[in-house]
């Protein structure tokens, strides 16, 4: 098996995701507008909201992988499944970190109760359970096919979260949201160039991972 | 559902009850800790009636959810002595039929312990016995029907791994989260005479998870537990 930046293909991917996330820095930096009342802080929504995007689009391809764990009974769909609870993983904590700091300055404090961070919060936390489960051991098709369901129930839990948050305590909910879809030209087009560079990232990282998970169990 | 797995579900449930009736291990158990719990919050809770009444909901099913953890634990854990479980799924027997019977006779246990701690549980924090204590016993039925759900189908997937008993409740908390922020907020309507029109959506909330968890655990329980 070929180490995965041998492949050549790989390397042009990866050269292409470092030059349009290095494009998207110094956007976001020199080229996006200053926020009259929130400046600086402003400028993490361009990390956070794409952040938050591919932690939950990684548990959704958790969820795909365990399903067709189910049906195609291939370790490779385990290897995907794992490699993006990684990534989501990771992502999630990005967005748990870069909620509270912008939050402090424009809301007042470091923690909301608000559902989107909450739902976060929930489905990080199982997921750090969802790790100490794979590492603890034992048989190890029995914890491939358990660790899919588990992100099967996981995910179907998602929109149940949400909601609960959303009903739960409305006066404690009374912030401004951003919607970013309503902002202006200058703030979302940079914007969506960053959802679209983070999501690159996520492709490359989630094919480099796996290969690494498929390289380690096969020595 | 036909003669045969009918028979075979009555089978599985009969099984749980016996083993219970004759051990007595997981209500008693699950009732000692309840009342350990409720006298905990009797004496940290340094406040006044009036305040501890906005917490008494909250309180009940914190107790709730760490008895049901000890409970369906113990449930699951009878199944490893002498490989009872391996041999139970290498039956000829439906195995989401084994989830539904785990989660039926969990949801008789915590209920029936919940029967018996609910006036302690007033009493000993000294708040009145809710009004309306049968709507709050029909309601707390249906959300010990959710949470059996989810606690049987995650007990179902650790309960072989090592360290079953610490995975168990970090697995099950987060997923329970809503779970309880829907019971915590029926109870609080009731114990304070809540019209059912503000609490109404919470209702629902649970029924979702009782469905969705419900088929969840009978469609993937096959494939969790297979050899």
């Amino acid at each position: 098996m070929e180490l995965f930046f041998s492949i050549r293909k790989n390397r042009i991917f990866m050269s292409f995701v470092a030059i349009i996330f290095f494009i998207n820095l110094l956007n976001i930096i020199f080229n996006t507008p200053m926020i009259a009342d929130q400046h600086w802080a402003q400028k993490i929504f361009y990390v956070h909201v794409p952040s938050a995007w591919v932690g939950f689009l990684s548990y959704f391809v958790v969820m795909i992988s365990g399903f067709m764990l189910f049906i195609k009974n291939n370790d490779n769909w385990d290897n995907l499944g794992l490699a993006a609870a990684e990534i989501g993983t990771f992502f999630m904590g990005i967005v748990l970190i870069t909620g509270p700091i912008w939050a402090k300055p424009i809301w007042g404090t470091f923690w909301i109760w608000e559902p989107r961070l909450t739902t976060t919060l929930i489905l990080f936390l199982f997921y750090l359970g969802y790790f100490m489960f794979r590492s603890f051991g034992g048989n190890i098709e029995r914890i491939r096919r358990q660790s899919a369901a588990l992100g099967i129930i996981a995910f179907i839990n998602v929109p149940i979260i949400f909601l609960s948050v959303q009903f739960w305590e409305p006066e404690i909910q009374s912030h401004p949201q951003v919607e970013m879809v309503s902002q202006p030209a200058g703030i979302l087009y940079p914007f969506i160039f960053s959802l679209i560079s983070f999501t690159l990232l996520f492709i490359l990282m989630l094919r480099y991972r796996s290969h690494i998970i498929k390289f380690k169990n096969i020595l | 559902m036909g003669v045969f797995l009918k028979k075979m579900f009555y089978s599985l449930i009969k099984k749980e009850l016996l083993i219970e009736f004759r051990s007595k291990q997981i209500i008693l158990s699950m009732l000692i800790f309840g009342l350990a719990i409720i006298l905990i919050f009797a004496l940290s809770s340094n406040v006044s009636s009036e305040i501890l009444i906005n917490y008494s909901a909250g309180m009940f099913w914190l107790m709730s959810l760490f008895i049901v953890v000890i409970g369906v634990h113990r449930s699951f854990a009878y199944e490893k002595e002498f490989d009872a479980f391996s041999l139970l799924v290498s039956a000829p027997v439906d195995r989401g039929l084994i989830f539904l019977s785990k989660w039926v006779s969990g949801f008789i246990f915590i209920t029936t312990t919940q029967l018996i701690i609910i006036i302690p549980f007033f009493k000993l924090l000294l708040l009145d016995i809710p009004a309306d204590l049968y709507l709050f016993i029909l309601t707390s039925m249906l959300i010990n029907l959710g949470m059996m759900a989810i606690a049987n189908l995650v007990s179902g997937i650790v309960i072989r791994s090592n360290f079953s008993e610490i995975l168990l409740p970090i697995l099950i908390f987060p997923l329970l989260s809503p779970l309880m922020i829907a019971a915590t907020k029926i109870s609080y309507g009731i114990i304070n005479s809540q019209s059912y029109e503000i609490w109404n959506v919470w209702v629902l909330i649970v029924i979702s998870i009782v469905v969705l968890f419900g088929l969840a655990g009978y469609a993937l329980f096959d494939f969790i537990v297979e050899e």
